[in-house]
């Protein structure tokens, strides 16, 4: 396949293009749900295919084709040529490209176990055993179970001269049980929501979530929350556990640092960003001991790799920085605006969709403090957990978010769980509300496989290395 | 495109080879172009050619999915042969109702030569149309247009042969200027439906008349909700309340209300995937025909959506909704909703308004925060306007409403006399027929900075 991509990319060089790459990928992917014991779907997925970007005229075209005979590929790199002329119809200025060293290398996923080696029985067992202990109360009406594997092969060949192989490997897994009283109904999940936890590890991921030893904390949470009380409309301390602390991360700074958003170009779907040009190095994005970093090289990070969708090798960088917003997700083509070199974040959902800037791992850096200290120095207070619901602004300001449960802190002791529970806020009023931020012992990478941008749109998978926070004088309990 | 004849004629030599119980194979394919424009130029120019075959094969009741993107004849018996052994690995299901039996299909036009044939240049060409509707403002314009076309057949070891190709076309755009915007947008099987000048001036309209926009209170306000307002908002309505899986699951407003009134009578909402207004379809990926489904009749709760699966734990039967077969135990999916219309002009919903907020869209709804009693909340986005004494007096900064679908649809005043077809904003699949809506009162519970 490298030999068809270089002989693409001759093709394109001959024709006079500023720039081309091509990317082959090959993704696999197996997918188990076990419904309240039955296996409702177990299925086995393959995509193939190569995506040719070119840069001509100044303009940017892409075509991508599943059929990878010679004669298709130089069809689709000639189709990808035509379409960047037609681009040139609107051009204003031409595009710039930041330098990149053009790498010859090879980045493989550090695993034990390949999860597609485990027998099936194995998978299906687990995930039936969990069921089983979740449907153990009969106020529980459905118990899901499920695991994700992928192994992903990218072959990037481009004009600069790069040739870069990487095999990526993804697990991940999670559970949730739904109560009803005929009235109600609740969800409780392990060990996050929306299908669990990821990282880019091997099946030892699965084996290290302890799927069976959270069951019943899980299946009681859920029947508890049909008697609890509401989510008291007030304005309070919160603090915010692990998994709804990635989801924060993630919309209030993950998206609104990445810079084609900045640039106006992710306008007509998702959006822009209020952390606009000029406040780069100026604003005050949160408190003093708000840390966020862009890090693709943490190990087993769901946004880990060796290499960007652009032939940019995998960094760590700041976002914010003592409180200070520092830097920006960047590539190639928007890098240059602030006078930088790609930060590494161009990613794409496959051989058939265009990189975007996407978030890596972006990571708030632990603190200092013992969860049990924190809650301990809380007099009064809401304590939340887990996502369930999430809006925020086109320009990243205004948030709402809901978790599946939250509890009363009270005199530094959690008390009553409540329902329903939300919070909403402005992001930098809300940053810098932050006073305390949990250490290390409490941090966790939490891989996210569902973050949607773009058009046509696409899903990247990407994570948070956070630890629980807490945030003052925060509204809560706005549900109806 | 490969045609009826030879497509079903490759998928049956392949499926006469498996050693299943039964067997199923549905070919999704075609060819995709979308054009993006940002700050006035085109930044993203995409092309793919590509298509999907799904395998799914019955021993006994246990079943395996696997598929792949080649229609190489090796690569599709490799497919189907990991379809088997994954079904062989499995324990058996009992809830599995076996694959469908042959039906027939209402016959239905889903495809255009023009909008087949549309090519890069042509969607360069619209866009410049739109851009040039903008500059005579001096506004900016963001968006993007999107042409396809594409086959879809399924074929089963039991005798189903069902085939439909199609196009779409779609467009919107944002314009914008230094302290505004406004949004239009527009989708057809045929690209010539698509008026992109008059779009355009839609747009620009709107983010002229919202410009240099005041702030107000958050609280409870009468609200006319535009087409693309309306069909974001049941985008959520449809995930967590309209399918056969949260009716089951019982986390659904509509699971153990049916027969009871939950919004105005008034409010009339059905999947009708055979009407051509919509993108129609007649078929789904079982081969089960398409019907029409009620959801919600003069106000009162009637049903939801079904596959064969989720029919029979429910002890119904399918609707034809079925989604493909690696994501069926998300259960079915309705992808052509309507919600009827009324008598009235939009333009004299808003003279009925004494003092009310005008919503052109909303964005990042989210509909799990209370999902029985179908509470949403979202941001307004790119033409907010404030209404007094019947007239649109100036635009307003962006707010977010926080309110149960059912509390605020139980004070519908009027449903307009036009619809629009609004695509879907982030699944890709499906879209909703929807009036302007003028409601009696909508909670807003908080606002932002511009």
């Amino acid at each position: 396949m490298k030999e068809k991509l270089k002989e693409c990319i001759n093709w394109l060089r001959g024709k006079g293009v500023d720039y081309a790459d091509c990317r082959y990928i090959r993704r696999e992917k197996e997918a188990l749900q076990v419904s309240d014991g039955h296996v409702d779907g177990m299925s086995h997925n393959l995509d193939v295919g190569v995506g040719i970007r070119v840069v001509a005229n100044g303009a940017w075209g892409f075509a991508a084709t599943a059929n990878l005979t010679t004669a298709e590929l130089k069809k689709t790199a000639n189709l990808a040529l035509k379409i960047a002329r037609a681009s040139a119809m609107t051009k204003q200025e031409p595009v710039v490209l930041a330098e990149q060293e053009p790498f010859v290398d090879h980045y493989k996923t550090k695993f034990k176990r390949d999860p597609f080696e485990v027998p099936a029985e194995d998978k299906i067992g687990l995930l039936v055993n969990v069921c089983d202990i979740l449907r153990k109360s009969k106020k529980i009406k459905t118990a899901e179970s499920s695991m994700e594997f992928y192994r992903i092969n990218k072959l990037f060949v481009s004009t600069d001269g790069a040739e870069i192989e990487q095999e990526i490997m993804e697990s991940g897994g999670g559970y949730a049980a739904i109560s009803f009283d005929g009235k109600e109904a609740h969800r409780r999940s392990y060990p996050n929501s929306f299908g669990g936890d990821f990282a880019t590890s091997g099946y030892e991921y699965i084996e290290g979530m302890n799927f069976l030893d959270h069951a019943e904390r899980v299946r009681e949470e859920a029947v508890a929350l049909l008697k609890a009380a509401p989510c008291p409309d007030t304005t309070t301390t919160v603090i915010i556990n692990g998994p709804q602390m990635a989801l924060q991360v993630h919309e209030s700074c993950g998206h609104p640092t990445e810079l084609d958003r900045v640039l106006g170009t992710e306008i007509s779907l998702a959006g822009g960003s209020f952390m606009t040009i000029e406040k780069l190095n100026k604003l005050k994005y949160g408190s003093k001991i708000v840390n966020i970093v862009a890090d693709a090289t943490v190990p087993g990070g769901l946004g880990s790799f060796g290499y960007d969708d652009e032939g940019v090798k995998a960094q760590r960088n700041w976002l914010v920085r003592r409180g200070k917003f520092v830097g920006y997700l960047t590539s190639r083509e928007t890098a240059p605006v602030i006078d930088q070199r790609s930060s590494g974040a161009m990613r794409a959902d496959g051989w058939n969709r265009l990189p975007l800037i996407r978030m890596t791992n972006i990571n708030l850096e632990p603190g200092s403090w013992e969860l049990d200290e924190l809650i301990a120095d809380t007099r009064s207070g809401i304590f939340f957990d887990i996502n369930k619901s999430w809006s925020i602004d086109d320009k990243r300001l205004n948030f709402q978010f809901g978790g599946e449960c939250a509890w009363e802190i009270k005199n530094g002791k959690l008390g009553r769980m409540y329902k329903n529970p939300t919070y909403t806020g402005i992001t930098p009023e809300f940053w810098n509300s932050c006073d305390a931020i949990c250490n290390k012992k409490h941090w966790h990478v939490w891989g996210i496989p569902n973050c949607g941008k773009g058009e046509p749109m696409q899903t990247a998978h990407v994570a948070h290395g956070v630890a629980p926070a807490r945030f003052r004088n925060v509204k809560v309990g706005v549900s109806k | 495109m490969t045609g009826r004849e030879k497509l079903i004629a490759r998928l049956q030599q392949v499926m006469a080879r498996s050693s299943a119980d039964q067997t199923e194979v549905v070919y999704i394919g075609g060819e995709s172009g979308l054009t993006r424009y940002a700050n006035s130029y085109i930044h993203q120019n995409v092309y793919e050619s590509n298509c999907r075959i799904f395998f799914r094969t019955v021993l006994g009741k246990r079943v395996g999915v696997a598929s792949c993107n080649s229609m190489v004849l090796a690569d599709l018996r490799k497919t189907l042969e990991d379809a088997v052994e994954i079904a062989r690995q499995q324990p058996e299901n009992p809830n599995f109702p076996g694959l469908p039996k042959p039906a027939k299909y209402k016959a239905l036009d889903t495809f255009d030569e023009i909008t087949a044939g549309f090519s890069p240049r042509d969607r360069a060409g619209a866009v410049k149309k739109v851009i040039a509707e903008a500059r005579r403002k001096r506004f900016t314009v963001a968006g993007s247009c999107a042409t396809s076309c594409g086959e879809i057949a399924v074929v089963n070891s039991l005798g189903v042969e069902a085939y439909q190709p199609f196009t779409s076309a779609s467009v919107n755009m944002i314009a914008m200027s230094d302290t505004s915007s406004g949004y239009a947008a527009g989708t057809s099987r045929q690209v010539s439906d698509l008026d992109f000048r008059r779009l355009a001036r839609v747009a620009v309209d709107k983010c002229d008349q919202s410009q240099n926009p005041r702030g107000v209170d958050p609280g409870e306000y009468e609200v006319i909700l535009e087409p693309p307002a309306v069909a974001e908002m049941l985008e959520w309505i449809n995930y967590v309340g309209l399918g056969s899986k949260p009716f089951v699951q019982k986390t659904s407003f509509l699971s153990g209300r049916i027969g009871k009134k939950i919004t105005s009578d008034k409010v009339s909402l059905y999947d009708n995937a055979l009407d051509t207004r919509s993108a129609a379809f007649p078929f789904d990926f079982e081969g089960v025909p398409k019907k029409k489904v009620a959801f919600i009749d003069k106000g009162v709760a009637r049903g939801v959506v079904f596959d064969r699966a989720w029919a029979k734990k429910a002890g119904k039967k399918s609707t034809g909704h079925a989604i493909t077969a690696d994501e069926n135990s998300e259960g079915a999916f309705a992808m052509n909703i309507f919600m009827a219309p009324g008598k009235v002009k939009r333009e004299k919903m808003i003279g009925a308004v004494k003092r009310g907020i005008l919503v052109t869209r909303f964005h990042y709804i989210n509909g799990l925060i209370d999902t029985r009693n179908m509470v949403l909340t979202g941001m307004t986005r790119d033409g907010t306007f404030l209404i007094e004494n019947g007239e649109i007096v100036g635009g307003l900064k962006n707010m977010r409403f926080t309110d149960s679908f059912m509390r605020a649809f139980k004070s519908t005043v009027a449903m307009s006399k036009e619809t629009q077809c609004v695509d879907s904003w982030w699944s890709a699949v499906g879209c909703m027929t929807v009036p302007t809506v003028h409601l009696g009162s909508f909670k807003f519970s908080g606002k932002t900075e511009f």
